[in-house]
């Protein structure tokens, strides 16, 4: 049992940050129908900005950094959609230029950083980076439990901006039905624009999450596209709560199935949840036929 | 107030309005008529911008309207009831409303506006808290009529208020429009096979055939015309 729990408590920590990357991606496709590809990047690149503002002399602190990285990356995610994404929205022969465009900018993203900064490893390492504390038997790593506190933060704050906030309804309903949104007076281009910016931002804040325990590569993003892209088919395609679920859960399979084997087949475990999981419920854990985010 | 010229509109090179002209005055309350596929919903949208006009003019006040954002053009006051309803099926029904009043004119006149679509529509008063998609035909619209009327609209635009509905449920829904104009002194087009229930509520009516106007007329005219309402409204009066 406490050995189960050991691997238990890291498995909800590290999927908070899953979740909490998920949830961009999902956010992004529930609104606007758009398979970001370059979603993984986005969170490369903020990984290395965390990385940069904390070893390049300014010695920022990767948690204090989480509002500065949210700002940029929105404005960065707002400049990308207004550049490019808006152009590929909507009609169904634009499926095959979304997927061409966001899986180009995330090339590009991989190859600027190489060129700049090469494929060394980086790593991040406050002076806590090795702390934690037992509670009983079990050992909470400090730099997991903040970055696990802050997606739950960044949760709460989301909802609160979905549900309580003009825009926020206003995006919801454009996901919705565009159309009738249209007829409320509401900018669909706007909405979507919001919601991509915020949507890059959610997966940047979580990376600036992970570089404290996760060394950054300009392919660091592999690590992660897979577990993100299955947290929000699992939860649900478009739905950001769903999205969240299903990072929590990816955490908890991966983590507590090295109790059986080890950490090197993680994934199989997780997958094999993956097609259980939608064998049972094809639209995910909280898909519906008519979907809102 | 809405003065369109020679409007011709169509769907992937297939035209479904041909050279219509049409007017709404100031306050003035106005029937469209016509069977199913003439163009009624085409029309409607090609005034709120969710259908691109191919060629022709629309005048909202003096002011062109083919320039504009659709969401610019709700901005103006012209508030469209779409075919179908389209409530937000997910979100409760006081988020459906406050959505309503989401355009910058409506926005600050929320709560008051509220008072107002309770009173046309009491039965959604005890609803509030229920996601749209959880209330019945009848009542979901309620609910897309009243979202309408909280935009304060200058011309509210309905399509088809009772398509769909048991005969006791479209009623509710001619008498709360009624109710409403009673109150308010908004300009409307409504969109309607009913045309006896559409006729009393309006001055005026367009009959639409194949994407062009067949008939212009008074309600009078019509309804007192046997041979007008026998060829253009069929057995519906
Ligand atoms: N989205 C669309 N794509 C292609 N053709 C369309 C589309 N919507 C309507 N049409 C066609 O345009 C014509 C006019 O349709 P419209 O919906 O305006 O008619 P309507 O008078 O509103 O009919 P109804 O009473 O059935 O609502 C019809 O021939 C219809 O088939
Ligand atoms: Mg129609």
């Amino acid at each position: 049992m406490v050995e189960f729990l050991q691997f238990l408590v890291p498995g909800i920590l590290i999927g908070g940050v899953y979740a909490l990357l998920a949830s961009g991606l999902g956010l992004i496709f529930g609104v606007m129908r758009v398979v970001n590809f370059a979603q993984a990047d986005f969170m490369m690149l903020a990984m290395y900005l965390s990385w940069a503002l904390f070893a390049g002399g300014v010695g920022l602190d990767p948690f204090l950094a989480v509002p500065a990285v949210f700002v940029l990356f929105l404005v960065l995610g707002m400049a990308v959609h207004w550049l490019f994404i808006r152009f590929v929205i909507g009609k169904r022969e634009n499926h095959d230029a979304q997927v061409i465009l966001t899986i180009g900018l995330g090339l590009i993203f991989q190859n600027l950083i190489l060129i700049r900064y090469s494929s060394e490893p980086r790593v991040v390492a406050p002076s806590y980076a090795n702390a934690g504390d037992f509670i009983g038997d079990i050992f909470i790593s400090r730099v997991r439990l903040y970055a696990f506190l802050l997606s739950v933060l960044v949760a709460a704050l989301l909802f609160l901006f979905l549900n309580r906030s003009r825009t926020g309804r206003a995006i919801r309903a454009a996901s919705e039905n565009w159309e009738a949104a249209t007829y409320m007076g509401i900018d669909i281009d706007r909405t979507n624009r919001i919601a991509f910016g915020v949507g890059v931002a959610l997966t940047a804040v979580g990376g600036s999450a992970l570089v404290t325990f996760q060394s950054i590569t300009p392919f660091v993003g592999f690590r992660f596209v897979v577990v993100m892209f299955a947290a929000v088919v699992l939860g649900g395609l478009g739905s950001v709560s769903g999205a969240f679920v299903g990072g929590v859960l990816i955490g908890i399979i991966q983590s507590v199935s090295q109790v059986w084997t080890s950490a090197a087949v993680k994934n199989v475990w997780v997958f094999a949840l993956f097609l259980l999981i939608l064998y049972v419920r094809p639209n995910g854990l909280f898909g519906k036929v008519q979907r809102a985010i | 107030m809405l003065e369109i010229a020679d409007i011709c509109a169509g769907y992937g090179g297939v035209p479904a309005l041909r050279s219509i002209d049409f007017a709404v005055g100031q306050q003035e309350h106005v029937a469209i008529l016509g069977p199913n596929g003439a163009g009624k919903t085409t029309l409607l949208k090609t005034i709120s911008g969710t259908v691109e006009a191919d060629s022709g003019s629309i005048l909202f006040d003096g002011q062109d309207l083919l320039s504009q954002a659709p969401h610019r053009r709700v901005e103006t006051g012209i508030v469209h009831v779409p075919q179908g309803r389209m409530i937000f099926a997910s979100m409760t029904v006081s988020d459906n409303l406050r959505l309503g009043s989401h355009r910058r004119g409506a926005r600050d006149r929320h709560d008051e506006r509220r008072e107002l679509v309770l009173e046309i529509f009491p039965a959604l008063a005890d609803m509030l808290g229920r996601d749209g998609g959880a209330l019945s035909g009848g009542q979901q619209q309620m609910l897309a009529v009243a979202r309408g009327v909280m935009a304060c609209p200058r011309l509210l635009m309905l399509d088809e208020p009772s398509m769909g509905l048991a005969p006791r449920a479209a009623d509710d829904i001619f008498e709360g429009i009624a109710r409403l104009l009673k109150s308010e002194t908004t300009a409307m087009i409504v969109v309607e096979q009913r045309a006896h229930e559409a006729l009393e509520i309006c001055d005026r009516a367009y009959v639409l055939e194949s994407g062009e106007v067949a008939l212009e007329a008074t309600n009078r005219e019509l309804l007192n015309d046997e041979r007008l309402a026998a060829a253009y409204l069929g057995s519906e009066l």
